[in-house]
């Protein structure tokens, strides 16, 4: 009986087959008809690609990435180097094949002649990997160490700090501080073993012991296992690389509430008493500090301006990913200018790369040869401003920091990228 | 059924449309431009993927949510073997010994449970591999993936890397139908339906599961070739609980237990995820309002929806049941999702929880 009713439903399948092909078809062609007409763009226009997750479980960082490189272009004018930047905005979702399809219709239907890139390590992996081997260039402020070191690329440019290029510093300062012993405590992924890395490295070439490493998973719900152990191995200082995000805050959280707040002092890395952070802690976060290179209460002009004028737009002060992106804007704008308004492939990343500033968000800020920025890491601690509002001010600058620290570029590369197996260079 | 001048009428000439559509999709690489051929080439994996879903619970009744495991793990694979050189029939070697072996611990996982414990121990094994990608930098790179994937020469061009999809496509189709047709197929579709009666009439449901496992294991593990090659780039993100939602997504939003339902639902999700996404800002949203229209007024899916179209404008066609590949399936409703298998979970969980790198 059964197979009776199959034989008698086999005509069918094709009705649908063929809906089923339509529709794929459509959609193919509503993306043929999309499609611009890409090489050679209009003279005295260059066009940027922009991908940011501004969907997904990281599009508050995608958000504020945009405003930032919007910002950038609407209080300096679209035009640097006699040529209209024009930039496509691409939501990646924080997925790499995401990311990668974007890209590719950026590349192949917009023909934009750069690249502006993706946060999260991996979708920013995939995009300047692709990118690249279009010999298009790529900037980008994700923290992954080896885009500018093992896996260097010369169309590859980063506007941002490694993930361990600010903690070196700390590392250093604890030691100074007469620190003997600390503990430090990271994400468990690339992330959190870059920002281990730098401060362990640091601390312990300086004579420091590192009695602890402790991995959380990121998510983390509850920390209140780890203070009883942090307590047990009661360190000099407690070392804190945070993703930032609700893991910063509940971790803080979990600190204070075991008490520990008043033994051990704590000092953290670029992202964990960030704006988000400061937002929903209040009060208790006075104080903290921590190693950073975009601190938005640094007294300096450039700062300050930034701060007021995007507070006026979006009625909260902005965070290291709303000035990193800015500052890609202002690359690219510097770079323009210098090669005349042209983009053309790893030559325009050299010109970029030329660009020196005398004062930027992140203060006076050059490149080194594998297209890093070297510049000041600062020691920062949180403060309310005039009207209340918690910000990190600076108490110490760290000029010409390099991603290399110390230890010079051979010497540094000689060593494989930090791990959760490998923190000490 | 006798077969009537009129109903043989009725098969040659969507056998013949079928046969045009399958041309022409086939000539696509001829006129089609490399981006759109990108986007197909996503939807035809993208389907492949949802077809080992689909394979499961339309047949056996089995909900996986993990199945993106399976895909991601054939995918470490062959992005190992690329980045190290190895000749591309090397790689797929590899890859399908890798797909063999998580697919027969996916198997021996869940053989002796259904239901929502299948799904969870599918949820919890795509998981595990989601953790394994993270945590042995060594071989998968990490976080940070792996670069430098490359597409074995001869199907490097988007035109011929396409057309391989579409017969991986077509041929896992093809193996579909075949064991939808067979007498496995049938006691499977028994066991889906009262698995304490296949059980005491002797048939070893364990081992059925176990095999029908393997075999859409097998689908996935296809699909994630294709996959490391199409972005010539393998990173966690592959193996996230997200890549199995989706495909559970398509397969619901296509037709759960239809042979055409993965691919139309792949073509609506990939649709929106990659290409509507450049153009609305809130596709998730969108994603979502399309799942809930379909799980409230169309339960059998597009393809089910279509099929009690046809079958309205024309009252003679077909027998009255609303599946094409699996006969028994309720009419016009397909399997609803929740058969023995529990409900939906929405995609948001571990495997999203990576942050910032």
């Amino acid at each position: 009986m059964r197979n009776r009713m199959a034989r008698g439903s086999r005509g069918r399948p094709t009705g649908v087959a063929l809906l089923t092909m339509v529709a794929v078809t459509v959609v193919g062609a509503g993306a043929a008809v999309a499609q611009s007409p890409s090489a050679g763009a209009p003279s005295g226009t260059v066009k940027v690609g922009f991908i940011s997750p501004t969907t997904g479980f990281v599009a508050a960082l995608g958000t504020d990435m945009r405003r930032g490189w919007e910002l950038y272009w609407e209080q300096n004018g679209a035009v640097a180097g006699g040529v209209t930047v024009e930039t496509v905005f691409e939501d990646d979702a924080g997925d790499p094949d995401v990311a990668l399809t974007k890209a590719r219709r950026l590349v192949e239907e917009e023909g934009v002649q750069m690249v502006a890139g993706p946060i999260l390590a991996n979708t920013a992996y995939a995009v300047a990997d692709y990118v690249a081997g279009q010999g298009l260039p790529s900037f980008h402020i994700t923290g992954a160490d080896d885009l500018t070191q093992r896996s260097f690329d010369p169309h590859v440019l980063r506007v941002g700090y490694t993930s361990s290029q600010s903690n070196f510093p700390a590392g250093q300062w604890a030691h100074d501080q007469g620190y003997q012993t600390a503990v430090t405590l990271c994400p468990d992924y690339a992330f959190g073993w870059e920002s281990c890395g730098g401060f362990v490295s640091a601390f312990t070439n300086a004579g420091g012991t590192v009695t602890e490493q402790i991995w959380h998973p990121l998510g983390t719900q509850d920390f209140g296992s780890y203070m009883p152990q942090i307590q047990a191995a009661a360190p000099d200082v407690l070392f804190v690389g945070s993703a930032g995000g609700p893991d910063a805050i509940l971790l803080y959280q979990a600190f204070t509430g075991f008490g520990l707040k008043d033994q051990i002092p704590l000092v953290g890395n670029c992202c964990f008493a960030d704006q988000v952070f400061l937002r929903e802690t209040g009060d208790i976060a006075q104080g903290i500090q921590a190693f950073t290179y975009w601190v938005e209460g640094r007294d300096s002009p450039v700062v300050q301006e930034f701060v007021a004028a995007y507070e006026a737009k979006h009625g909260e002060i902005p965070s290291l990913y709303a000035a990193g992106s800015y500052m890609m804007a202002q690359v690219v704008a510097e770079a323009l200018e210098a090669t005349g308004g042209v983009i053309d492939g790893a030559d325009f990343v050299t010109a970029a790369r030329g660009v020196s500033l005398a004062d930027s968000l992140y203060g006076p800020l050059t490149f080194d040869d594998t297209n890093n920025p070297v510049g000041p890491v600062y020691r920062t601690h949180v403060e309310a401003r005039e009207d209340g509002t918690l910000w990190n001010v600076v108490d110490e600058t760290i000029p010409d920091v390099s991603q290399f620290w110390t230890y010079g570029k051979d010497a540094f590369l000689a060593n494989p990228v930090f791990s959760r197996d490998f923190t000490g260079q | 059924v006798a077969v009537t001048g009129r109903s043989s009428a009725r098969r040659i000439v969507p056998a013949a449309a079928v046969v045009a559509l399958v041309v022409m999709a086939l000539a696509a690489p001829l006129v089609l431009a490399p981006y759109p051929l990108t986007l197909l080439s996503l939807v035809c994996i993208a389907a492949l993927l949802a077809s080992s879903v689909n394979l499961l619970v339309g047949q056996v009744g089995l909900l996986s949510m993990g199945q993106a495991g399976i895909s991601a793990a054939a995918g470490y694979a062959i992005a190992w073997g690329a980045v190290r050189d190895a000749d591309p029939l090397v790689q797929v070697a590899l890859a399908v010994g890798v797909t063999l072996l998580v697919s027969v611990v996916y198997g021996v996982m869940t053989m002796r449970t259904n239901g929502i414990v299948f799904l969870m121990i599918t949820l919890a094994l795509g998981m595990i591999v989601f953790g394994l990608a993270q945590k042995t930098t060594s071989v998968t790179g990490g976080q940070n993936g792996l670069t430098g994937v490359r597409r074995p020469e001869l199907v490097a061009d988007p035109g011929a890397f396409y057309l391989l999809t579409f017969l991986a496509l077509l041929v896992s189709l093809g193996a579909t139908l075949a064991i939808t047709r067979s007498s496995f197929g049938l006691i499977l579709r028994g066991v889906r339906e009262s698995e304490g009666r296949m059980s005491s009439l002797g048939y070893p449901v364990a081992r059925l599961k176990f095999v029908a496992m393997v075999c859409a294991g097998l689908f996935a593990g296809c699909a994630g070739i294709l996959a490391a090659w199409q972005a010539e780039f393998m990173s966690p993100a592959t193996a996230g609980f997200s890549r199995s939602a989706f495909a559970v997504v398509m397969v619901i939003v296509g037709g759960t237990g239809t042979l055409l339902g993965p691919l139309v639902g792949a073509g609506v999700v990939v649709g929106i995820e990659h290409w509507l996404s450049s153009y609305v800002e809130r596709w998730p949203t969108l994603l979502g309002v399309v799942l809930i229209v379909v799980v409230l007024f169309a339960r059998g899916g597009v393809v089910g929806a279509v099929q009690d179209l046809v079958r309205r404008i024309r009252p003679g066609a077909g027998g009255g049941h609303g599946s094409l590949t699996t006969p028994g399936t309720a009419s016009g409703g397909g399997v609803a999702i929740g058969s023995g298998t529990g409900t939906y979970v929405a995609p948001a969980g571990p495997g999203n929880e990576e942050v910032r790198g």
